[in-house]
């Protein structure tokens, strides 16, 4: 793992760019991993709703099928005459979005309009108890609607808070590591760079030295000739033009050269 | 009627019938059915009662709908026993009988008619007492008016339809107010027919039948409480006749809520006597969660029908004993389906609230 990295050129415009990169990255785990906290935080209450909410509805359940059975014992089998009469639903259920830290979790919403269609049934014999059995349906109803929207809410923040912690992971122990790896490699093959460049002055700089100290000992040379020259043939002066001529040569001769290492 | 003759007609009936009023399940049998702890146990608790014949065959887990249907399969083929072997004017008087329910079966089949659905899948749903020869035409009507002028002219129930209702109005009302106009007719003809009967069988039946009607007016009052139905409307659905008929039913037609019926029913003394205790609203006692001794107005007319059914049977020579075993029947059909229904649903609590018969 530790040698894994991108694959750039150790330069230092590179090493800016991994650098930006690399506080993106800790911006965007920082964030990533309180949105999943935030998530796990309403993950838990929906759980303990959804606990509630499934107890309540076991005994609305039974409540709302032993009306029924009350029905059936003083008015006998209305189901046909009540399926006949229902005309339009009078329950509904709208569904609405609602935002939790960026997921969208729908919410389902019952909405009853008052008027009832059955109202004469049962006129003759057991209207109570039908009504009753209604009310006690229209409460069971109400409880699966809203199990249903906790259930959804359930699966869907199961799936968000699953991939968010996966990104949270993938960043923390993948992108990271290997932003972190380029830039120590981008760093030592920069400081290798830079050795090999003192390195290289430090040499060039000894050449130059050498060649300077060579140069000083011609010149001294030269100039020891010359006066022993000129207490030979002239003055002092003639020697001096002379000389120099000589020095500039030599050094236009050796310029032409490139210095190779 | 000359009692002297009555055994020429009617005397093997009344035998058959009392003997079938022995076979009703006694308070020890309802003991033994609600300390069951499930369906199979009920089922063998059953066996010994005059049902056993017609639930042997049923696969073991037994669902209480099957059980109702297996039941009322029983009732029918006593019922029905009885028809074949009956002669006038017995056989009229069986007849007018399942009238009731041949209403009912109309109004199942108008319905289906009224939305366009097929109407043979109905007569299975169909009550079977209530089944008559032309029943099944009815399914060839495809309209309203159809149905009215080629079918039910031919039907026993053509008097009441053509006293009460158009063809038009079978189209516009609402189909229970259709039943219970329906309903109100016959029980007006049912007793007009009892009284010409003569004694004893006029008196007897003219008790049921008065106790009915003062319970639909009762109901029908209740019942329409916040709905649509006018109170014009409210006052045409009462029978007329009834120990409340005419001087409560006027009161009845105007009254707006629970404690104004009340007030109204306590003029009559054995109304009275129901009314003690009873929690008159069923939203009360539903939220309440209603205890097994807190009884609801319905269960409190049951369990009168049942005292007033049996009292005719302390009678001899009349014809209200066919009646009155009919209604033992059925109350007893009712409470083993309840019993059912709370063993199924594990609502034991709740098991003796059915109405006991003997």
């Amino acid at each position: 793992m530790a040698a894994v990295r991108d694959n750039v050129f150790p330069t230092r415009m590179n090493l800016t760019t991994t650098k930006t990169r690399l506080k993106g990255a800790q911006t965007g785990h920082s964030l990533l991993k309180r949105k999943s906290e935030a998530l796990t935080t309403r993950f838990r209450a929906i759980v303990r709703k959804i606990e509630d909410a499934k107890l309540k509805m076991g005994k609305v359940m039974q409540n709302a099928s032993f009306s029924l059975a009350e029905v059936a014992y003083i008015t006998g089998d209305i189901s046909y005459q009540v399926r006949e009469s229902a005309k339009h639903a009078t329950f509904k259920v709208s569904a609405k979005q609602e935002n939790v830290s960026g997921v969208l979790i729908p919410a389902f919403e019952p909405s009853l309009q008052t008027a009832s269609q059955f109202e004469l049934t049962g006129l003759g014999r057991g209207g109570q108890q039908i009504q009753k059995a209604r009310a006690v349906y229209i409460k069971a109803v109400e409880t699966l609607v809203e199990l249903a929207s906790l259930q959804t809410a359930f699966v869907i923040l199961d799936e968000v808070i699953k991939l968010t912690n996966r990104r949270v992971n993938a960043i923390e122990y993948v992108i990271i590591p290997r932003i972190e790896n380029t830039i120590s490699y981008i760093n030592s093959e920069l400081d290798e760079q830079d050795r090999e460049e003192f390195y290289r002055l430090k040499k060039i700089q000894g050449k130059k030295k050498d060649r300077a100290a060579a140069a000083q000992k011609l010149l001294d040379e030269s100039a020891k000739q010359s006066i022993n020259d000129g207490n030979l043939h002239a003055g002092i002066g003639a020697g001096d033009e002379s000389s120099q001529t000589e020095v500039r040569d030599i050094l236009a001769e050796q310029a032409d050269d490139d210095i190779i290492f | 009627m000359n009692e002297i003759y009555f055994n020429i007609d009617a005397g093997y009936l009344e035998g058959i019938v009392r003997g079938y009023r022995d076979g009703l399940i006694t308070a020890p049998q309802y003991m033994n059915l609600t300390q069951c702890e499930t369906m199979d146990d009920l089922k063998l608790q059953l066996a010994t009662t005059d049902y056993a014949s017609f639930l042997q065959n049923e696969p073991s887990p037994l669902a209480t709908s099957t059980l109702s249907a297996r039941c009322t399969e029983a009732l029918v083929a006593e019922f029905q026993y009885m028809q074949q072997n009956a002669a006038e004017p017995i056989s009229k008087f069986l007849d007018y009988i399942t009238y009731g329910y041949m209403i009912d079966n109309v109004i199942l089949l108008i319905t289906g008619t009224l939305h366009e659905r097929d109407t043979h899948d109905l007569l299975e749903k169909c009550h079977p007492l209530g089944f008559f020869d032309t029943m099944p035409a009815l399914c060839v009507a495809t309209t309203v008016q159809d149905l009215y002028s080629t079918v039910l002219v031919d039907s026993p129930l053509a008097g009441y339809f053509r006293e009460c209702l158009s063809a038009e109005d079978l189209n516009e009302l609402n189909i229970e107010i259709i039943r219970n106009t329906l309903y109100k007719a016959y029980l007006e003809d049912f007793y007009s027919y009892c009284q010409s009967l003569g004694e004893p069988t006029g008196s007897v039946m003219a008790e049921l039948l008065r106790f009915e009607a003062d319970r639909r007016t009762v109901n029908i009052t209740i019942n329409s409480f916040g709905t649509e139905l006018s109170k014009d409307d409210r006052a045409k659905l009462y029978p007329r006749l009834g120990n409340m008929y005419p001087e409560a039913q006027t009161k009845l037609a105007r009254v707006d809520d629970m404690d104004q019926v009340k007030s109204i029913l306590e003029q009559y003394s054995e109304y009275k006597i129901m009314l003690a205790g009873v929690s008159m609203n069923a939203s009360s006692s539903s939220s309440g969660g209603n205890s097994s001794g807190d009884l609801s107005l319905e269960d409190r007319f049951f369990a009168k029908e049942v005292q007033l059914n049996k009292e005719s049977f302390e009678q001899q020579f009349h014809f209200g004993v066919f009646y009155s075993w009919l209604r033992l029947k059925e109350q007893e059909i009712r409470n083993i389906v309840w019993i059912a229904e709370c063993i199924s649903q594990q609502q034991k609590d709740k098991v003796n609230n059915y109405t006991a018969i003997y």
